[in-house]
């Protein structure tokens, strides 16, 4: 359903610091499958999900979700895809501090419009699916690292995304809460989505769940391996 | 359970705008209410034949700005300084500036 | 509906995002709030006291003449008034005696005045509220005079002047024709002034033309002139006033400078994780201008009630000590509300929009950037 057709992302084109962090790579997504894209830093994998994800357009090449171009497409519509196609997982998370973990989930649907206590109950059933009920209200600053990641998971959801896409999403921890995370990421599979990852974490790229990873290096696709 | 932020905010903008036409009213009540005493002061006006109000009593130029003599407004020197408060609120009245001159 | 929703959660936003930074948006309230407060006031203080003025101002004479000698005012001479009687169209001309009184016991200037009602009543006088006030006197008290010769007239308190006419008559002392011409020496015949009336009102500029031009050492001053010296007081050239305005608007343009020129980190990050999760440009300026709206708003509402309130039921009591000067007579007076619907909308948009503009201004940049920057943060 996601369609990379050798594309290239030069950054800082024509400076000294000019920088090729993805160079000619073609890629097709699979729906409804748990892919990772597995690779030493540096290696391009978060600009191929920021890439996907709509959130920046290739010096070269061609991107497309369900046959629809969306390279070429001006940076209102993109917003709308970003917005109800894809739900993002950050590296560090990005919540906004000094609000509450509620407010941070039901942050990405405010443009909406959509009832507020509509979408505030969504909210919480989310919170709820991930056992967070109780932090609705504490502000993120007072959350631990797994609790954290689960408003951040939370929040890519809120939405109702196709695609849910996480960026290095076990960094920061320990092996328990990494499991838990890959299990969280099967659950939201067998509900319909498909699942982008970017790791270079064994627990995650080695994981009985994860159907294909496609391994990067140097900004290029070296490898590719399906399992069913 | 926390009202939103939002509706509190425009609540205030609504308290606040019933507030500000409750004093909108109260200036057309007090005007009305106030015809009868401008009336007299017409006329009060008019019976003393006076040419200004008695608002600003320090000194000549103040009390009767609209009678005041070129040279008063300048006491005696024409960048003397406003040494009365008072001169500072009130600038040469315009009629002076041409008639001065005749 | 679905418009209003959108508003009222981005707004939602916006006043989280204020609330987190809760100590230096009140104190940016607060000192905006003062400012409106006290340019309002003083809006509303100068607007009705000009308002008053010109209405009950229209009782003055229609035309003053005025004697001036070697550029001062000078008595007006016994012929003088006969000549103007000759001008056609001029329907009453009367001599006017008025003059100041200083007081040294309290250091007061009061105003003399002969009316036609007192004109005949020797050996009294009335006064103003504001005299009585200053000179500790009752009616039936005495006060005595010194005249110009060096020797003291007592007179009599017949009456006082009603308090609600202070701001007309707070320091008049009203007095017969012949105890003033004693008090300062004024020979019979000779006028402080002349006043007249004339047939046509629209005749007043040729009339006046003609008493220049028959008596020329004389000023005349038209009634219109004399309204538009009040149309004119507090102008905002006159001194105090500049000083108050240019600092009010170095003010606003020190706060909308302060917003306009830079973004912290944090709030660029904020902007980067609002694209990144799918707020477009607009909804970011949106919010950005909702939290510059919702600080103005805020101070603007409060400061015009507060100036309202100060000015109309409270007086004006922070101003007193500049209206009053260095006055020892200062007249009581209550002001009737008039209200310049202009000055109040340009109070408005000097302290709502731009501040609003600089929320925006630096904002606009940081969300136009692509949301891929947020990830490498």
């Amino acid at each position: 359903m996601i369609e990379l057709h050798h594309v290239t992302k030069i950054f800082n084109k024509g400076n000294a610091n000019e920088f090729c962090a993805v160079d000619d790579v073609s890629l097709v997504i699979d729906p409804l499958v748990i892919t990772v894209l597995k690779g030493p830093s540096g290696s391009g994998k978060t600009t191929v999900l920021s890439i996907i994800g709509a959130m920046t357009k290739p010096t070269e090449g061609r991107v497309y979700i369900h046959s629809r171009e969306i390279t070429s497409l001006p940076e209102r519509f993109l917003t709308e895809i970003r917005r109800k196609t894809f739900g993002f997982i950050f590296q560090q998370f990005n919540l906004i501090k000094g609000i509450t973990a509620l407010e941070n989930i039901m942050i990405p649907a405010y443009p909406t419009g959509e009832k507020y206590s509509f979408l505030k109950k969504r909210a919480m059933d989310l919170l709820d699916l991930l056992s967070l009920s109780g932090k609705a209200t504490s502000k993120i600053e007072w959350l631990s690292g797994g609790e954290a990641q689960r408003v951040a998971i939370a929040r890519a959801l809120i939405n109702n995304p196709e695609v849910v896409i996480a960026d290095e999403p076990t960094a920061h921890l320990d092996t328990r809460l990494s499991r838990e995370f890959i299990e969280v990421m099967a659950v939201l599979k067998n509900e319909g989505r498909t699942i982008l990852i970017a790791s270079h974490d064994p627990i995650i790229y080695s994981s009985p769940v994860v159907q294909r990873v496609v391994e990067l290096r140097d900004g290029r696709a070296i490898s590719e391996d399906h399992r069913s | 359970m926390v009202k939103r932020k939002s509706d509190i905010f425009l609540g205030y903008v609504v308290v606040n705008m019933f507030v500000l036409a409750l004093l909108l009213a109260h200036v057309f009540v007090e005007q009305r209410k106030a015809s009868t005493h401008l009336a007299h002061g017409i006329r009060m006006v008019n019976d003393l034949q006076l040419t200004d109000l008695s608002l600003f009593t320090d000194a000549r130029y103040t009390r009767h700005p609209s009678m005041a003599d070129l040279n008063t407004a300048f006491q005696d020197h024409p960048l003397s300084l406003e040494h009365f408060p008072s001169g500072t609120l009130i600038a040469p009245p315009r009629h002076l500036r041409r008639n001065g001159l005749d | 509906m679905v418009w209003i929703e959108k508003q009222r959660n981005i707004l939602d936003f916006a006043l989280s995002s204020l609330f987190r930074r809760w100590g230096k948006n009140l104190a940016l309230i607060i000192v905006y709030t003062i400012i409106v407060f006290v340019l309002a006031s003083i809006f509303f203080l100068t607007h009705s006291i000009k308002k008053e003025a010109t209405i009950v101002l229209q009782g003055s004479p229609e035309i003053v003449v005025q004697r001036i000698v070697a550029g001062r005012h000078d008595l007006v001479p016994e012929g003088h008034s006969d000549q103007l009687r000759k001008i056609p169209g001029v329907l009453e001309v009367k001599g006017r005696l008025w003059g100041y009184y200083f007081d040294p016991a309290t250091g007061a200037n009061y105003t003399m005045v002969v009316t036609d009602a007192s004109r005949e009543k020797n050996g009294t006088i009335t006064i103003g509220a504001g005299v009585a006030r200053v000179a500790g006197v009752q009616k039936e008290d005495t006060i005595p005079f010194k005249s110009s010769g060096g020797t003291y007239t007592t007179l009599e308190v017949a009456d006082i002047f009603p308090h609600q006419s202070e701001l007309i008559s707070s320091d008049l002392i009203e007095i017969s024709e012949e105890d003033f011409r004693k008090l300062f020496s004024i020979p019979n015949g000779s006028y402080t002034d002349l006043t007249l009336r004339v047939r046509n009102k629209n005749e007043l500029n040729v009339v006046a033309d003609k008493i220049k031009r028959y008596l020329p050492d004389t000023r005349p001053i038209l009634r219109e002139e004399i309204l538009r010296t009040y149309e004119a007081i507090f102008d905002w050239r006159g001194g105090l006033l500049v000083v108050i305005l240019t600092g009010a608007i170095l003010a606003f343009a020190i706060f909308a400078w302060d917003k306009a020129s830079s973004l912290s980190f944090e709030e660029k990050k904020e902007i980067g994780i609002l694209k990144a999760v799918g707020w477009e440009t607009s909804e970011v300026i949106i919010m950005k201008s909702w939290e510059g709206i919702t600080v103005s708003l805020t101070s603007f509402l409060l400061g015009i009630m507060c100036a309202y309130v100060h000015v109309f039921f409270g007086s004006f009591f922070l101003f007193t000590p500049v209206l009053k000067g260095w006055s020892v007579l200062y007249p009581h007076f209550k002001l009737i509300p008039f209200v310049d619907p202009y000055q109040v909308s340009a109070l408005f948009f000097l302290t709502v929009a731009p501040y609003t503009a600089a929320t925006i201004i630096p904002s606009w940049r940081a969300a136009t950037i692509e949301p891929d920057s947020v990830m490498r943060l």
